[in-house]
């Protein structure tokens, strides 16, 4: 056949004209994405309640810890310095120590409470059914200085420094009780995170399956997709998607369920004992809904890319 | 990306559409699939690789679209050796090599013209380029009015029809074909090769394995004998058992 080779080309070579794949792919990205998370079905189920469970521990975590941050912080404002006085002291004694505190950094006021001051105070604290002067043979209160502080961390440099003054019997933070808050606090962020750590490598764990599951379901489409010329991560956006999607699910779901059980505890609790410093849930809301959401998009992503990895050999 | 394809036939300075090179292919077997394997295919060439099977064939397609990769030597398509390809340009090598196989690969749940309009679709061809091309390729292999079947509706050849057109829809100037005759009866074989061979006039290269011997000798193609991983023959206007 002579003429065949002569036989000018008549469908030539040409470069076609292509959009950006991203752009192009998105809702089929989008689509099969979903299609993969309905094919699970139970399975998509399990992995989004997994991730649920999860968020649930860091949510807990959060909104605890936030709501101690708060009470930690508002005991923080009133953190004064105690200075005991020796008994005894005269005026002049008196007017030279108020004069030294005074003169110490931070702090912004010095009240003078004396021996009889405090008693009364005492008194006040304990009620009127016993009465603390038929009680005691004499005062055993000290009298004192109370330092007001600028700020919370300088308290303990103040106490000792107020120590070291003649006069002085001792002097006591006020900040201690904080101190012991901040660090429960601290621990329950920690212990929070640990817990949700641990909790998301199984939740990923589960997503890695249930994509597994989807990727066996496709390969004919995958094994067709890279011979035709799909770029690998033409391929692999599907799943990506179906991963995202389980952990969103999964935080949504955790979202109802923290933020449902806080808000009902905090207007029980508002019912119960106005004064407790408890956040408002709307306050609450907005930091836990992107953190949690984050964090189930995290898992998601995280597990599915594991799930490709693993199991899409491009 | 693989550009500066060859030109055609005649242009003498132009690089083979496809060029082995002592290409050899150990498996970590042991088992030596290709020996020293080297032949150049020009471009508009129709050219048959025939032999036993087991001989390698399909290894050396797949050398071609770099499913595989030899052992040592080189494999050069357009004058690019693919063996060094990056792999994230094999998907462009990929879109301008069709490949057709013996059990037609085709998706059972998308229809005739859903299973070519895929190849474009997860490409990232343009929505509104997607109809024109189909209904071109579909109107090549003459499956237009099936178009709407899906895959299980219709006859094998018909399928194969399907994946030709699939495998032309990127309008790849290089057509590779494993086998495409191995699950059909004589008569529509046969189809299918005339249907390669105009494929083949009108400007592809293509390359088909087969081990049957009929079509072989009657299309009177340039024949590439493979036997034990080595070229046992190469000759133009070939028969499968060799002779004259």
């Amino acid at each position: 056949m002579p003429a065949v080779t002569e036989t000018p080309r008549t469908r030539r070579v040409t470069a076609s004209r292509r959009s950006s794949p991203p752009a192009r792919g998105a809702r089929y990205f989008v689509r099969e994405g979903i299609e993969g998370v309905k094919r699970n079905g139970l399975m998509s189920v399990a992995a989004a309640t997994v991730t649920m469970v999860t968020l649930l521990a860091l949510g807990v975590a959060l909104v605890v810890a936030d709501s101690l941050g708060q009470l930690a912080q508002s005991l923080e404002r009133k953190v004064q310095v105690v200075v005991y006085l020796r008994e005894g002291l005269g005026a002049g004694d008196l007017a030279v120590i108020r004069d030294r505190l005074e003169r110490l950094p931070g702090v912004t006021g010095v009240t003078y409470v004396s021996k009889d001051e405090a008693l009364a105070q005492f008194q006040t604290t304990v009620g009127a059914r016993v009465n603390l002067r038929d009680l005691l043979p004499s005062n055993p209160l000290p009298a004192s200085f109370i330092l007001g502080v600028d700020d919370p961390a300088r308290v303990r440099a103040l106490a000792a420094a107020a120590r070291a003054l003649p006069q002085v019997e001792g002097a006591r933070a006020g900040a201690e009780a904080v101190d012991r808050l901040v660090e429960v606090t601290r621990v329950i962020r920690l212990a929070g995170t640990a817990a949700t750590v641990g909790l998301a490598l199984v939740a990923m764990l589960i997503i890695v399956t249930t994509i597994r599951l989807t990727v066996f379901a496709r390969r004919e489409e995958i094994e067709i997709m890279r011979l035709v010329g799909a770029t690998a991560w033409f391929i692999r956006w599907p799943f990506v998607v179906e991963g995202a999607i389980t952990g969103i699910g999964g935080a949504l779901a955790a979202l109802l369920v923290v933020g449902g059980a806080y808000a009902w505890l905090v207007w029980g609790a508002r019912a119960a004992s106005p004064w407790v410093p408890l956040l408002a849930p709307e306050q609450v809301a907005l930091a836990l809904t992107w953190k949690l959401l984050l964090w189930g998009l995290l898992i998601g992503v995280l597990g599915s890319l594991l799930a490709v990895r693993r199991h899409l050999h491009l | 990306m693989i550009q500066d394809w060859p030109r055609g036939a005649g242009a003498a300075a132009a690089p083979a559409m496809v060029e082995f090179e002592q290409v050899s292919k150990i498996y970590p077997t042991g088992i030596e699939v290709l020996r020293e394997v080297s032949f150049r295919i020009e471009p508009d060439e129709f050219v048959f690789v025939v032999g036993p099977t087991g001989t390698g064939k399909s290894t050396l397609m797949k050398m071609v679209y770099r499913e595989e990769t030899p052992s040592s030597g080189r494999v050069l398509v357009a004058g690019r050796d693919v063996t060094r390809l990056p792999a994230r340009q094999v998907p462009l090598l990929r879109r301008r090599v069709g490949v057709v196989f013996q059990d037609f690969k085709l998706l059972p749940r998308k229809t005739a013209w859903e299973n070519v309009a895929f190849a474009l679709e997860v490409t990232g061809t343009h929505p509104s380029e997607v109809e024109g091309r189909v209904q071109e390729v579909l109107d090549v292999v003459g499956l237009a009015p099936r178009s709407g079947a899906l895959p299980g509706e219709l006859s094998a050849g018909e399928q194969q029809r399907v994946s030709i057109a699939r495998a032309l829809v990127h309008r790849p100037p290089l057509l590779l074909a494993d086998e495409p005759t191995g699950n059909l009866d004589p008569d529509t074989s046969w189809d299918i090769v005339q249907l390669l061979s105009r494929i083949n006039v009108q400007g592809t290269t293509v390359v088909v394995t087969t081990h049957d011997k009929m079509i072989v000798d009657i299309l009177r193609k340039r024949v590439i004998a493979l036997e034990g991983g080595e070229i046992v023959r190469d000759q133009p206007r070939g028969l499968y058992a060799g002779g004259h």
